[in-house]
């Protein structure tokens, strides 16, 4: 028999065989243990949001670690993850395989905006699960879209759009231009920084703007139609990726020394890494959470044991991953009780402990309260990249729309 | 080869095969119900490409611009208009075929790869059009929690309904394929010229072929609502529509029932994969190549060779 | 909001000059799918993963070399090696066996490539963004018509034209050059002529992979270099080959033109809905002809 006439015949096998496989996987039950309590996790882990994704995973875990050790009623905190690629489709169906096969108690999870909204809305609130989300800066999950079952903690783009809208106002320009990436975040985040700062100096206009492909590679035709109109500030409303294209195209034609520029996240620090000391300096950016600011002791423990156990700064997820597991944990606490509905009743309300001081978490709309941080670019003194300097804090409830504000949302 | 199907042995395999699936809900789990239901909707869907692609021979490289266009088309009728539930039903098809139709008059007049480059094109423009049409799509956000009829808000009626819908559709595709205009499509398949030269006009039936793939693709879009009460760009993405002949060609474009069972296949693999590992997608290319180059009929094929009599494949 | 700002002349210069560089690049990755798509009628989908290798090579290179201007020029001569070699791994280790199989089975293959090859970076480089920063001489910008153009862009404008005037060269006065042409004209005459058309195919598969790498490693200081580079650029490069005629090299260098362009000149006209721009220029171009542009090789 020649090799290939063997090959031929074994694979035809195995492919029988896989599907025998699929079929029996499809029958065996998920592991039955004894029962801690679960958290199933859903988020990007291929692909550019990864970093991210990975970020918070591993802030939650730093935070497990010391709950572990005392343990929540008596139980453990397990977490299993699920990789939605980015896609919703894959994270709704993640999402059903954690709720209905794994029977978790608590969902977690993703960055992807439209995935934490189908989550939210699809399944969360069908099945009576809380769903927790951690980086997806939508506005819509905790306001027009909000419900009982879904809690966000991290920051939305109400409040940065609210941050960056106060910044503005206290200075002198009046002709804006804005310009961004062209999808759901970029256009929440510039129309939420735009309305705040019209509301707060009605004379600013708008001169123009300009929406690119998200990861648009070649963004020099843009800066340059934008420098033509000689705007007297520009807001660029981007992330990810797509913001170190920004950044280095803002180095590469000067933009920053000719025009002031605001971008939220500008000074975040997976961002700043990449580009070491070729980021643009003088770039006004607000963030939720630097790891060398504030310089408080806490702050400072929760940067050294992260970057020992995982070798590199927090980032803004893991400051988010880190609050999570302790939102969690005391939540069941002081439910009680290892029950959902309760479990939810404890959450709204509860303020948790966190490396920049307490965090509550907002019984009206299941928002977490957080500060915002506005800085200027600038190269660090003692280390190889840029960091955010003359940096001043803009505390919570400066920064997120009032109860009564969502509760007109979520009628529409 | 589908003389096989009407065979007595055939006939028992498919209504034991339908009976286990009518007592399934009963036995299982939530989850697996669930799956099933997902299963289907995409059974339906490599089944509508493989009427173009296996019996009718055309590239149809962009299938998943007129599943989406199903769903989104039945989302847009269930949230933004007051009609009632069956309107919206009936319309999603509808509008995918119209779609069909249209990019299909484009593409039609070109062969083979042109066809299917063509498609992908203007597929991609109307991905973008959703993608950024904010206020009508919900943009890249998609449009979530979506106003289903009460009677299908459990899994169990959901997979009930969706499985009627999937007996309905096959039979009507069965008969069409074993009419006279199937067989002419096959024919077409085979020897587009020589067709040309008695007479036939290739362009009518191929564009014929198209408007009721797109259909049925339609149809399996409101499936996918009913499903997961969710619409997305991700739908008409291109990756979604080589998924979907990926199916087909796993489970045998050459049989009938080939495609459902790679569509069975792949949803399966995809969840229980993705549960223990990232790289799914590597594990989808390494079985994509394999299947290239050892089961190029695909499971159904490999299994109909094996089992059945070496009847002459049409 | 209003765009009230005039469009000078000055303003249609530097757009024009932003968008000729970017044309280039498009070219270039382009001119390899076209290249492939002609020789071996097949439409390569790993194409802008390679270009995305290209891109993670260069800049791992770079870093290795200690950045600066030697990095950059070797990343520039290596990347493309690196990707040369992958993509000849591949066709001699598989690809090669379903040249006598459907046409359909060739591009799965590319699509199962593409599969692979997306995690593979993935599993070497991580999930990190990157960013490779231009050697000192390249920094910075320059004014042109009143507006600055980054040194880098004026060099790809320099590095376009020499990729297309050496792949001209290359395909119409070299010998092997030649063959390439033949077979993808007349597969069986070029075998019946006693060569072998394996290899034929061999070469002009791995070439076309280069200019994706070099595509990739030329873009890859002007970008962030990420994961899903590859999908991005995919798609562009099959339209700009199905307006240019498939197969035509020149083809390509038109489509990408004017693609390029029109993504250029809609930022300036109608910023709000610049991405709609190459697209409906596609459209209209298929409309009139939907073969492409120019002749297409077969």
């Amino acid at each position: 028999m020649s090799l290939y006439r063997f090959f031929n015949i074994s694979l035809r096998a195995v492919a029988v065989l896989g599907l025998l496989c699929a079929a029996a996987a499809f029958v065996l039950p998920a592991g039955a243990e004894a029962r801690n309590i679960k958290v199933g996790i859903i988020d990007c882990y291929s692909g550019p949001p990864a970093v991210y994704a990975n970020d918070a995973l591993n802030g939650f875990k730093l935070a497990l670690e010391e709950i572990n050790k005392t343990g929540v009623l008596g139980k453990k905190i397990e977490f299993t993850t699920r990789d939605d690629k980015f896609k919703v489709d894959i994270a709704m169906n993640m999402a059903k395989e954690l709720v209905m096969r794994e029977d978790v108690d608590v969902l977690v999870g993703t960055i992807n905006s439209a995935a934490s909204l189908a989550i939210s809305e699809s399944i969360a609130k069908k099945e009576k699960v809380p769903f927790i989300a951690w980086i997806a800066k939508s506005e819509r999950i905790t306001g027009e879209k909000g419900h009982r079952y879904v809690f966000s903690s991290g920051e939305n783009s109400a409040m940065a759009g609210k941050a960056g809208g106060v910044a503005l106002s206290r200075k002198p320009y009046l002709k804006y231009w804005i310009a961004g990436d062209d999808y759901e975040y970029g256009h929440a985040i510039a129309d939420a920084a735009w309305r705040n700062l019209k509301k707060l100096k009605p004379e600013v206009t708008a001169i123009g703007n300009s929406w690119w492909k998200p990861g648009e590679p070649d963004l020099v035709p843009y800066f340059t139609a934008i420098l033509s109109a000689r705007p007297d500030a520009v807001i660029f409303a981007t992330g990810g990726a797509s913001m170190t294209n920004v950044m280095k195209t803002i180095k590469s034609t000067g933009m920053a020394q000719k025009v002031p520029i605001w971008i939220h996240t500008a000074t975040d620090h997976a961002v700043l890494k990449p580009l070491a000391a070729e980021a643009p300096e003088g770039v006004m950016g607000t963030m939720d959470y630097h790891f060398y600011y504030p310089d408080t002791a806490a702050n400072r423990k929760f940067a050294k044991d992260f970057e020992a156990a995982y070798g590199n700064p927090p980032g803004f997820p893991a400051f988010h991953g880190f609050i999570t597991a302790r939102f969690i944990a005391d939540a069941f606490k002081k439910a009680g009780a290892v029950d959902k509905e309760k479990f939810i009743d404890a959450l709204g309300g509860l303020v948790v402990d966190s490396p920049v001081g307490p965090v509550e978490m907002r019984a009206c709309d299941h928002q977490a309260v957080l500060p915002i941080f506005l800085g200027v670019t600038k190269k660090s003194p003692t280390d190889n990249f840029v960091i955010s300097s003359d940096t001043i804090t803009l505390s919570g409830p400066e920064v997120m729309p009032t109860c009564e504000e969502i509760a007109e949302e979520r009628k529409k | 080869m589908l003389k096989n199907l009407i065979q007595p042995r055939a006939l028992a395999a498919a209504a034991v095969v339908g009976l286990a699936l009518l007592a399934l809900p009963l036995a299982v789990p939530r989850f697996y119900v669930y799956m099933f239901s997902l299963i289907f909707v995409n059974a339906l869907l490599a089944m509508s490409l493989n009427f173009v692609v296996g019996h009718g021979g055309l590239y149809q490289f962009h299938h998943g611009v007129f599943y989406g266009i199903g769903a989104y088309t039945v989302t847009l009728m269930l949230t933004k208009t007051a009609l009632p539930a069956w309107v919206g039903f009936a319309a999603a098809p509808l509008a995918a075929a119209l779609a069909g139709l249209l990019i299909g008059v484009f593409c039609v007049r070109l062969s083979k790869l042109y066809f299917g480059m063509l498609q992908i094109s203007l597929g991609s423009l109307i991905w973008a059009v959703a993608f950024r049409w904010y206020s009508l799509t919900g943009g890249d956000d998609g449009i979530h929690d979506i106003p289903i009829p009460q009677f299908l808000s459990a899994p169990r009626p959901v997979y009930y309904f969706i499985l009627v819908m999937l007996g309905l559709s096959l039979a009507v595709l069965y008969l069409i394929l074993k009419s006279p205009f199937g067989s002419t499509l096959r024919a077409i398949r085979d020897n587009p010229e020589r067709c040309e030269a008695l007479g036939i006009h290739v362009r009518r039936h191929q564009l014929i072929a198209i408007g009721i793939a797109t259909f049925f693709a339609g149809v399996a879009g409101v499936m996918f609502v009913v499903v997961e009460s969710s619409v997305f760009p991700g739908l008409l993405f291109w990756v979604l529509s080589l998924e979907i002949f990926i199916m087909c060609l796993l489970g045998g474009w050459f049989t009938f029932a080939g495609p459902m069972l790679g569509a069975a296949i792949i949803v399966s693999l995809k969840t229980f994969v993705g549960v223990y590992t990232e790289y799914w997608t590597t594990i989808m290319g390494i079985i994509l190549i394999l299947l290239i180059f050892f089961l190029p009929e695909g499971v159904m094929g490999f299994l109909l060779e094996k089992f059945s009599d070496r009847s002459d494949r049409g | 909001m209003d765009a009230g700002h005039t469009i000078s002349l000055a303003a249609v210069g530097s757009h024009l000059l932003v968008g000729l560089s970017r044309a280039m690049i498009l070219f270039i990755v382009s001119a390899g799918l076209s290249f492939v798509l002609g020789v071996l009628r097949v439409p390569n989908l790993a194409h802008g993963s390679l270009y995305m290798l290209g891109a993670f090579a260069a800049h791992s290179i770079a870093a290795l070399a200690g950045g600066g201007a030697l990095g950059f020029w070797l990343s520039l001569i290596l990347a493309p090696a690196a990707v040369a070699l992958v993509s000849l791994a591949a066709e001699r280790a598989l690809f090669c066996r379903l040249y006598e199989r459907e046409h359909l089975m060739l591009l799965l293959f590319t699509f199962a490539l593409m599969l692979i090859l997306g995690d593979l970076v993935k599993a070497l480089w991580g999930a990190d963004y990157r960013s490779l920063m231009p050697p000192d001489f390249l920094k910075d910008s320059v004014q042109v018509f009143q507006s600055p153009i980054p040194r880098y862009n004026i060099f790809l404008l320099l590095a376009g034209p020499l990729v297309a005037v050496g792949l001209w060269l290359f395909t119409t006065r070299t010998r092997i050059g030649k063959i390439a042409r033949a077979a993808a004209v007349d597969r069986e005459m070029v075998g019946a002529v006693g060569i072998n058309v394996s290899w034929v195919f061999a070469f002009a598969f791995v070439l076309g992979c280069v200019l994706a790498g070099l595509g990739g490693a030329l873009m890859a200081p002007a970008v962030s270099i990420t994961l899903g580079m590859d999908h991005d650029i995919i798609m562009e490069a099959f339209l700009i080959v199905t307006i240019g005629g498939l197969g035509n090299l020149w083809g390509a260098l038109v489509g990408a033109l004017i693609f390029g362009i029109t993504q250029s000149f809609g930022v300036l006209f109608w910023p709000q809905f610049a991405i709609v721009f190459p697209y409906a220029a596609v459209v209209i171009v298929l409309t009139l002809r939907p073969r492409g542009l120019l002749k297409s090789v077969w």
